[in-house]
């Protein structure tokens, strides 16, 4: 895309401007080569519109004290045809022209790295096809490789979710019913943050999720490592785990064949967050969201475990922690 | 010319001849979004545009003729005799030439508007 | 035996004014009474309604606005639950689009339209009353629902599946349907009558390039209406349907879409907003001139901007969509008549600023709105030029950034424009000003306000919080620019606050002289103490600013020497002129207090609310209550056949009392509600081709309850119809021709074949088993056949009623107007019928 280059400069030489607004989840801290291109294009924009606005504003400030007579009839219309049609048509033209091919997206190869995303009432679903091994299925955190273009496919079991990665490129709706693609390529490495932008409940202020990009090499060891069985040696916990009847919505690869309705919990202690990036992942946050989930994500699916006692929460949480 | 001229200055415009310009304009954009649109249903996201370019340069070609046709009446009607615009005055003359100034203004709208609609056919090969 | 020869009144007598002013307070009276009062359709006491009404729902959404910025001040804040957070920020928003913005505008016509026209009243009052109380009936209940926290939760716009699915969403989500689709039929009436008003009752002289550009305004946003609500009132039947019979439009697994919600949502939603804003920009282009003292210049670019930007506001639709995963190609369209619609736009803003470069500006407090108004409104042009771009979008949309857009443009838009048209018009409401202190500090408040509040939210948009969250992290680095988004909303609410204080102390003031502002259009001739009758006598127009340019015209109308002025007859009566050149044409009497509008309301409205709760036997009751309410109302308002054929009308012009056929107001509101009701079928019609185009098998085969209807049944279905079509033509031209006793037969038949017509229609459904709950298919089949079944009994009682007037000497070979208006009908729904039968029954087999 012809514009990445001047966007690069352009953004560099804006940065001291735009500091403030860096952020793991800003549009202005971009780690992907569309958000680049789109930042590049904002600022343009938002310069011009900038400009446009002061000089209407006094131009009408210049209307208002100009002395009866100084503009007649002919030479105000002679105004509005200029300012008001041809000015905008040509800066209009200019726009849309040069903004259009700015759409085109990534091509993706057959032999590219596909994760499938699906955003569920109030989580992500991520699975990692590579062809010859089996999917990788792990939750709320999307781990992709540096400088490698990774296809992206988003879809929905029940309302309309979005997936949105501000750093990484524009945001694409989840639709019951459709495949929708991104297609993406992340230019450095980091951690980084996306959330759900189409309102999809209670929850919905609280579905996010982490973005881990690594070097390719890094990635791909992660990937083999997640596709490995769970291990850890809490028998305690595994036990109370099939007990409580946990094993109804969710899976421990290797250790519990369970349903696949709720998140994949086979690696869980090595991520970064609980609930879709509502808490910071620890024992306790676990321990207490087992035992009521609405308290910390209100409209949350996973029912209620009130009978459960803390130990036995904590004991669960601690199994839990150790499947890294 | 002048036969052709003679035949527009006797019809009257009226609020309906008014609008013909930006009427063309929106069956043009209609056409357009659908026939795209039903050819990327039908055909898959990675298919070609196949004939749409055809077809939508087509439509373009025939949706400026109208609003070309459109400015000409306008512009005819404009030139009749009377004073000088604005067109204020309370006789068919002014009457007449105000909608025709109208009548033109839109026809220049419309034209932008059909070309704008025309741009993105020519922009995109596929339907991703 | 000739008549007695005219005696021209001498309007030069004192005696013969005052006389002639005394019949007409007499016949203009509004009704006394604790509970009469309201039976008053007179313009000036509905308008007075509506606006207060309006304004209050504004009130309320602003106090649901603070509650949500008060929660979102702080980070992980739990000043409300996420619950009632949902429901506060959707009822905001769906009370201001819905129950302020659009009533608003219309409640500011019904006031001053007439007098803009110099005219007496709308043409049809009591249609405007009906609109009033639907208005205030649907208000109440949606607006009530959250003091029993079953307020719509969903967001304004009720995305499904979330909002379909009964588990996800509450009763709140049918009363957001059912109690909208309520009002939008009110929006409807208010077209009519505005469309009617701005094109027929208009004074003599007063051409279509003399028209005040609010008038143009009004006729473009009016025309607009009758194709942006439509759509969503289709998508309101679907999506009610999928609700209480479970019939899958919007369900996936079963064929449906969610994306055509979306599709009709916008179709209406994008006009919609220009609905909104062109009013409201057409109040300050009555303000510009009075306060530059000189004529607007660029009258026929502003004709173009409204008509511009009511035709382009049609294709924007999907810029709402732009996420949704369409084609680029598809999304390139409306992204260029996104970028397209700015130009209309701009020819506006440049208009104003030519008429204040070349007059001689005079600061007031409109003026001061109004240029608060003009900047706020660019800076939001702007950002929506910028989302008009889609890869930008994909960023912005759904976020902070967009909230930010919207409010700037309908702060800078709406908001600011009506505040100043408030303290512009004040006078003619009450005859006193309002005080210019007061109202300068309240829009300093309020101009710096709106800044604080909405410029950060373009930053904490684009730094990544989405729209409708609840809360949000303290990480997220977002606290202060929510902050000050939450200080700068109260500051607005305590200009506002300001506002109303200084409207509650008017009473305390002194009377205005007349035309405070030396304005030059004709809504100033209003006196300080003005009669409930408006306009002394119906003038005759020469020039845009009569008042400024035509001399002796304020003393010559004050004496009465013009039009109509007088009601010697004891009627309330209007001047009906032609379109292009405003000649007189026919004297229309229109009617006066009237407790059915009121009944009609109410009975109308238990149908919807009764359905929202599944009382559907009650609401089926409403409804026939309703109807027999309407027919009351048509039976002793409408058609009525005047004591002598010709009047007097004033300066030597005679003209008929009675028109029918196209001549008629009558014959036009049915034509325009015709609009609307071709445009919600279209609707539908276009929803099974949706279908059609996404599904690679359309009708699914081989599935239980999915095939059908035939075409056998279709056939005859449509072959009945267009019999009873034939038949009702044919009973307008024989009733024409004397023929009358054949005519009523006529009717009869045509009555018959009507009404088999609907039943046939529903025969093929029915007979080939399609089960509208098994897929979507069958469930659009049966929508299209029940809407032209209802049609055809809605068709069929026109028939009747149109038979009943006739035996009972209402309608007669030269009084004919029912027997014209029911046929009119007729054609639409022949047009229908062939659509929707050929479609459903050769679609896509024979294809």
């Amino acid at each position: 895309m012809p514009l990445v280059p001047f966007a690069r400069r352009l953004t560099w030489t804006l940065a001291p401007f735009t500091a403030g607004c860096e952020g793991v989840q800003s549009t202005f801290s971009t780690f992907g080569v569309e958000a680049e291109s789109t930042r590049a294009l904002a600022l343009i924009m938002g310069i011009g519109a900038s400009l446009i606005t002061i000089a209407v504003l006094l131009l009408a400030a210049h209307a208002v004290r100009a002395p009866e007579g100084q503009l007649d009839h002919r030479r105000g219309m002679r105004l509005i045809l200029w300012l008001g049609a041809v000015f905008p048509t040509v800066v209009l033209s200019v726009l849309l022209v040069v903004s259009l091919p700015g759409m085109r997206s990534i091509a993706s190869e057959p032999h590219d790295l596909r994760v499938r995303v699906d955003g569920e009432q109030f989580w992500w679903r991520m699975k990692y096809e590579q062809p010859g091994s089996a999917t990788v299925e792990t939750a709320n955190e999307l781990r992709i490789p540096m400088d490698r273009t990774v296809a992206i496919r988003l879809g929905s079991p029940d309302v309309i979710h979005s997936f949105w990665v501000p750093g990484l490129a524009g945001k694409v709706d989840m639709i019951p019913g459709r495949e929708n693609e991104l297609v993406v390529r992340a230019t450095r490495t980091g951690v980084f943050r996306g959330q759900c932008t189409e309102f999809c409940g209670l929850s919905h202020a609280l579905m996010a999720f982490d973005v881990i990009v690594m070097e390719s090499k890094d990635f791909d060891e992660w990937l083999s490592a997640a596709s490995q069985p769970a291990t850890s040696n809490d028998s305690t916990g595994r036990r109370l785990f099939e007990e409580y009847g946990c094993d109804g919505c969710h899976i421990v690869r290797g250790h519990v064949q369970g349903t696949p309705i709720g998140p994949d919990l086979t690696h869980y202690g090595s991520r970064r967050t609980l609930g879709a990036g509502t808490v910071p992942l620890t024992a306790e946050a676990t321990s207490r969201f087992i035992r009521n989930p609405a308290a910390l994500k209100p409209g949350a699916l996973m029912p209620r475990f009130g009978t459960m006692s803390e130990a036995d929460a904590d004991a669960i949480a601690a199994y839990l922690l150790e499947l890294k | 010319m002048n036969a052709l001229r003679r035949r527009v200055l006797e019809y009257t415009l009226t609020l309906w001849s008014l609008i013909v310009a930006p009427t063309a304009w929106a069956a043009h954009f209609l056409f357009s979004y659908v026939y795209a649109a039903v050819r990327c249903a039908k055909g898959g996201r990675d298919s070609a545009i196949g004939d749409v370019r055809l077809v939508v340069a087509i439509a373009t070609v025939v949706a400026l003729a109208i609003v070309l046709a459109s400015a000409y009446v306008a512009w005819v009607h404009r030139r009749v005799e009377g004073d000088e615009p604005p067109f204020h005055d309370s006789t068919d003359e002014d009457r007449q030439r105000f909608l025709a100034t109208s009548k033109l203004l839109l026809a220049g709208l419309s034209f932008i508007a059909i070309v704008f609609t025309a741009v993105p056919a020519f922009t995109f090969g596929d339907c991703r | 035996m000739a008549a007695a020869p005219h005696r021209h009144p001498d309007q030069g007598d004192p005696d013969v004014r005052a006389a002639q002013e005394a019949r007409l307070r007499q016949v203009w009276q509004p009704p006394r009474g604790l509970f009469l009062r309201w039976t008053d359709t007179n313009n000036n006491s509905v308008g007075t309604w509506y606006t207060l009404t309006a304004f209050g729902m504004m009130l309320f959404a602003g106090v649901l606005a603070l509650i949500v910025r008060a929660q979102l001040a702080a980070p992980e804040n739990d000043l409300v639950s996420a619950s009632t957070f949902n429901q506060l920020f959707t009822l905001h928003g769906s009370i201001m689009m819905f129950l302020f913005a659009v009533p608003m505008f219309e409640a500011v016509s019904i006031l001053i339209l007439p007098q803009l026209l110099g005219t007496r009243d709308l043409p049809f009052p009591r249609l405007s009353a009906f609109g009033y109380w639907s208005f205030l009936l649907g208000g109440v209940f949606v607006g009530g629902s959250i003091f029993f926290n079953a307020a719509p939760d969903g967001g304004w716009f009720m995305y499904p599946p979330l909002t379909t699915e009964p588990e996800l969403s509450g009763v709140g989500a049918d009363i957001w349907m059912l109690g909208l689709s309520f009002i939008e039929v009110s929006s409807i009436a208010a077209a009519i009558e505005l469309i009617v008003g701005v094109l027929k009752c208009r004074p003599p002289g007063m051409r279509l390039n003399l028209m005040p550009l609010y008038a143009w305004y009004i006729l473009v946003v009016a025309v607009m209406i009758l194709f942006a609500f439509p759509p969503l009132i289709a998508g309101d039947v679907l999506f009610e349907l999928e609700r209480l019979l479970d019939w899958p439009f919007f369900d996936a697994a079963r064929g449906g879409d969610p994306v055509l919600w979306q599709h009709l949502f916008w179709i209406f939603g994008h006009p919609e907003v220009y609905i909104i804003f062109l009013p409201s920009i057409a109040i300050f282009a009555m303000v510009v001139p009075t306060f530059s003292r000189r004529h607007l210049i660029g009258y026929p670019w502003i004709v173009l901007a409204a008509v511009g930007t009511g035709f382009l506001s049609f294709g924007l639709w999907v810029h709402h969509m732009f996420t949704t995963g369409m084609p680029n190609i598809s999304l390139g369209f409306f992204s260029a008549a996104s970028e397209a619609v700015a130009i209309p736009t701009a020819v506006q803003i440049f208009a104003f600023i030519a008429t204040m470069w070349a007059g001689r500006v005079v600061w007031s407090t409109p003026m001061l709105y109004g240029a608060g108004a003009l900047a706020v409104f660019v800076v939001g042009g702007l950002t929506g030029v910028m989302v008009a771009v889609a890869p930008f979008d994909w960023q912005a949309h759904d976020t902070y950034f967009v909230v930010a857009h919207l409010h700037y443009v309908l702060t800078g838009g709406l908001l600011l424009p009506l505040l100043g048209g408030l303290y512009y018009y004040w006078p003619l409401f009450t005859g006193k000003k309002l005080s210019d202190r007061l109202g300068r500090s309240a829009f300093w408040l309020i101009f710096v306000g709106i800044n604080v509040t909405f410029f950060p939210m373009h930053f904490s948009g684009l730094m990544g919080m989405p729209r409708r969250v609840f809360t949000y992290s303290e990480e997220s680095g977002l606290h202060g620019l929510n902050l000050l988004s939450t200080i700068g909303a109260f500051v607005i609410a305590t200009g506002i606050g300001m506002i109303i204080l200084d409207m509650c102390l008017s009473p305390r003031r002194k009377l205005a002289a007349r035309n405070p502002w030396k304005a030059g259009t004709l809504e100033w001739l209003a006196l300080p103490r003005q009669e409930n009758w408006g306009v002394r006598c119906v003038p005759r127009i020469e020039s845009r600013y009569p008042l400024w340019d035509q001399p002796g015209f304020v003393a010559s109308v004050d004496e009465g020497r013009y039009f109509l002025p007088d009601a010697e007859e004891g009627k309330r009566e209007l001047m009906i002129t032609s379109v292009l050149d405003a000649e007189p044409v026919q004297v229309a009497r229109i009617g006066g207090p009237s407790v059915k509008p009121m009944l009609a309301a109410a009975m109308l409205g238990g149908v919807f609310i009764l359905t929202t709760f599944h009382f559907y036997g009650a609401a089926l009751l409403s409804g026939v209550a309703a109807l027999a309410a309407i027919l009351w109302w048509l039976w002793t308002g409408s058609g009525i056949v005047p004591e002598k054929p010709m009047k007097h009308a004033g300066n030597g012009v005679v003209l008929p009392l009675y028109a029918s056929g196209p001549a008629s107001s009558g014959w036009w509101a049915m034509f325009i509600t015709m609009f609307a009701d071709a445009t919600a079928f279209g609707a539908l019609m276009f929803g099974y081709f949706y279908y059609w185009t996404i599904h690679p098998e359309f009708p699914p085969k081989a599935a239980a309850g999915t095939n059908g209807p035939g075409w056998v049944w279709p056939v005859i279905a449509l072959a009945l119809v267009l019999t009873g079509w034939v038949l009702t033509v044919a009973a307008r031209e024989l009733n024409a021709r004397g023929r009358v006793r054949f005519a009523q037969g006529g009717l009869v038949l045509a009555a018959v074949a009507t009404a088999a017509g609907a039943a046939a229609g529903l025969a093929g459904p029915w007979f080939s088993g399609l089960d509208p709950t098994a897929h979507v298919y069958p469930a659009i089949v049966w929508v299209i056949a029940i809407w032209i079944a209802v049609h055809g009994v809605v068709g069929v009682i026109m028939q009747l009623y149109a038979l009943a007037r006739s035996l009972w000497g209402r309608t007669t070979p030269t009084h004919d107007i029912d027997i014209r208006n029911i046929t009119l009908y007729q054609h639409f729904l022949a047009v229908s019928a062939v659509v929707g039968f050929i479609t459903i029954g050769f679609f896509p087999e024979w294809v």
